[in-house]
């Protein structure tokens, strides 16, 4: 009020006042945001340093729940794997999906390409847990991936993939690549569609070969798709939880154990809220580490 | 209204980090730690006339069409109580069930998976006057063992009774009978290692000795058995269950089971994806006739009498030496009264029945697979002749006359199960682990849990 009797053409106060209405009407968002996002967030810090079962009275903790995820090789095991899940989820959907759009782009509009984008998207489609659910199926002892194995005689290699020590992690990463594939493909797909045909022909007429082309013109149109792209995968591998729970629950051994499940454990399982907000505090964190270069690249000229 | 909270509030919306370390002293998170036991009202083992519905919360399959048959029963007997049965999945309940009970709408009975924090939380009531007025202090007292808890609210088979259950589950092995015949099996093994002979002429026939499912935590239980069986002698292992101040399953027992079992594995006497089987196929290729021994729990036997009867039999895993004792992992499917129930009277008074009530004992086996305990007197539920069934019921009885119950080392602490027991075991079988390292690493991780 004090603000609307000053003088017209006070800069200064103008500013402000349209500042203070700004925040008004920030505030509702701005409260929700707080309450169901930040309040909970920093509740999780706070959770980090207690021993608490989430009913009963709490104890501090200091930072034994902090110095555990490194003392426990079986905690940063878990964070381990979600790294290599990093490559199933990331670097090959990505890899894939580039090639999927380019050679799609090429395709006339027509029934083969719109059943190319159609089965390539199917999988983001499907809740995860049925999925795995599908997934175990097919990698079991009689399943249609060895059966594929027998009928091209290589019944050597045919072995319960979910239960081998040394396959169970990259077989649980394929089920990422599935997944994840349909969402880049289509993602970059409509990138595709928005870089100026002007250059490809430009390019083409300079003589540059597909492959030139797909540096040139494709690969720099991208950028943006490709950060976002990048960015999602690499939350999804690093968060995992659903496919690993259904498919393995962690096994065998420890072998495809990920910080996702290894949190659910210990809030529902073991009642160590305090030991669980630490591990998912600090795989927030290092989401964010790894997050934070990816967007910086994209925000380059 | 200014209150801690309130403050506590502001600052956090705000995303002062630094100040957090100050803030978190002020407001410890979780429930008053004076907070006492919920004051209980004198036990009654009257239920009244006014109508009243009993809500039951119990673990979906065929827990449901089992408690709706006892809650039939005892709504014959008392007309003025209904019974509403609800169900959750297993994990799921293991999962939620102390929210459920610290809420407001709570059920009369809910089926326990594991005690874990909830008596220290006073999330259940004792059962000790109930106890006391419907006389279960005469009957025989192993049945309740594993369900007393201590007074820090940790160490069990003693203390105070917390949950009781109309039947037990019952750990031995199955055997197909047509391939037993095969391989020269004329009565059950009186020796482990005469059980290994028979693995072994399984192995020679062509045939899958094994079926078992390793993916999630099948091999746990001939693991266990072994333990006993070599020990000859039970006292370390429900001192483990228990956690009894300095138990230990580090021990030569548990270290030559782990190499019996190594050995098991290594030989081809369990399936080659033992890892990749879970609890839903192992019973269904052992019905298939992949497998000729099966190791695993009584709560399988309606199923495989399914299949046909007098095709399955059932013995109690041999014990070290021709002559000793037989032993088997137990546990009830416990009940227990919540605390903010207002229905504990008649909740105990359903639990005194399906305890007790001979019809309700025979839908216990009939529909539940599981063995009724209670008085030491009370006939034995009957089963068809030559049946799993039937089987299992008579072991159970002998066991429970020679203390030969056990329980479940998996129920130990509430993660031994998945995060040591079945990892340690798929690392043991495919010889990734020594049986040494193997008994060291179960024990400090349960000494982890424990914080010890």
């Amino acid at each position: 009020m004090i603000a609307a009797s000053r003088p017209r053409g006070d800069a200064v106060p103008s500013v402000r006042r349209r500042s203070w209405s700004a925040l008004l009407w920030v505030a509702p968002a701005f409260g929700m945001y707080g309450v169901f996002v930040l309040f909970p967030m920093l509740q999780s810090v706070q959770y980090s340093f207690y021993d608490w079962d989430g009913i009963g009275p709490a104890t501090p903790a200091g930072l034994d729940n902090w110095k555990a995820i490194f003392t426990q090789p079986e905690l940063l095991r878990s964070v381990v794997n979600a790294f290599v899940l990093v490559v199933f989820y990331t670097v090959l959907p990505v890899g894939l999906g580039l090639v999927a759009a380019s050679f799609i782009r090429e395709l006339k509009p027509g029934a083969f390409s719109t059943t190319a984008r159609v089965v390539l998207f199917v999988p983001q489609v499907l809740p995860l847990v049925a999925a795995g659910i599908a997934w175990t199926w097919m990698y079991s002892s009689n399943g249609l991936v060895n059966q594929v194995l027998r009928a091209v005689g290589l019944d050597q290699y045919t072995r319960a993939w979910l239960g081998d020590f040394t396959f169970a992690l990259p077989a649980v990463g394929v089920i990422g690549v599935w997944v994840m594939l349909g969402f880049c493909t289509v993602l970059l797909l409509a990138g595709i569609g928005k870089i100026d045909p002007a250059l490809y022909e430009a390019a083409r007429l300079d003589g540059a070969g597909r492959v030139s082309e797909f540096f040139a013109v494709t690969l720099p149109g991208l950028r943006r798709e490709l950060v976002v792209c990048t960015t999602f995968t690499t939350i999804a591998a690093l968060a995992s939880f659903d496919v690993v729970q259904i498919a393995t629950q962690g096994g065998p051994g420890y072998q495809t154990m990920v910080p996702g499940v290894q949190i659910y454990r210990l809030t529902f399982l073991q009642q160590h809220v305090g030991q669980a907000s630490a591990l998912a505090v600090f795989l927030a964190v290092v989401v964010l580490l790894v997050i934070w270069p990816i967007q910086r690249l994209g925000r380059e000229k | 209204m200014r209150s801690l909270t309130h403050y506590c509030g502001t600052f956090r919306a705000a995303g002062v980090a630094a100040a957090a370390a100050l803030l978190l002293a002020a407001c410890a998170p979780g429930g008053n730690s004076e907070d006492g036991p919920v004051p209980s009202k004198p036990a009654s083992t009257g239920i009244g006339s006014e109508p009243v519905t009993l809500k039951l919360l119990v673990t979906s399959g065929v827990d449901v069409p089992f408690y709706t048959a006892l809650g039939e029963l005892f709504r014959a007997k008392y007309s003025n109580v209904t019974v509403k049965v609800e169900s959750q999945d297993y994990a799921t309940l293991t999962t939620t069930i102390a929210r459920t009970l610290a809420g407001n709408n709570v059920p009369d009975l809910v089926r326990v998976p594991q005690l874990g924090n909830l008596t220290k939380d006073h999330l259940l009531i004792s059962l000790d006057p109930y106890a006391q007025a419907y006389g279960w202090n005469e009957w025989p007292q192993s049945q309740f063992a594993s369900t007393r808890v201590g007074p820090d609210g940790r160490e069990r088979g003693t203390g105070s009774l917390y949950a009781a259950g109309a039947g037990f589950g019952l750990t031995g092995v199955y055997y197909n009978k047509a391939l037993t015949r095969r391989i020269g099996m004329t009565r059950p093994p009186a020796t482990v290692a005469e059980f290994e002979q028979l693995l072994s002429n399984a192995k020679d026939a062509g045939l899958q000795p094994i079926m078992i499912n390793g993916k999630d935590g099948g091999s746990v239980y001939p693991l266990q058995n072994l333990v006993m069986s070599y020990a000859g002698d039970v006292q370390a292992v429900q001192d483990w269950n228990y956690t009894k101040p300095g138990a230990s399953i580090d021990t030569a027992a548990t270290v030559k089971a782990a190499t019996t079992l190594q050995r098991w594995g290594q030989a081809g006497y369990l399936p080659a994806d033992v890892n990749d089987i879970d609890q839903t196929r192992a019973p269904a290729e052992f019905v298939k006739g992949n497998g000729v021994f099966f190791p695993s729990g009584n709560w399988q036997a309606p199923g495989l009498d399914k299949t046909g009867s007098d095709q399955f039999g059932f013995f109690l895993f041999p014990p070290g030496v021709a002559g000793g004792p037989s032993y088997a992992m137990t546990a009830a499917a416990n009940l227990g009264i919540p605390a903010r129930s207002p229905n504990a009277d008649v909740a105990a008074a359903f639990l005194d029945f399906v305890q007790t009530d001979q019809q309700a004992r025979q839908e216990t086996v009939t529909l539940g697979g599981l063995v009724p305990a209670g008085p030491a007197d009370a006939p034995a539920p009957t089963a068809p002749e030559g049946s799993a069934v039937a089987a299992t019921v008579s072991a159970f009885q002998e066991l429970l006359k020679s203390n030969g119950l056990v329980g479940f080392m998996a129920d130990a602490t509430a993660s031994i199960h998945v995060n040591s027991l079945i990892p340690q075991t798929q690392l043991l079988l495919a010889g990734k682990t020594t049986p040494e390292a193997f008994a060291a690493k179960v024990q400090s991780d349960y000494e982890r849990d424990l914080g010890r």
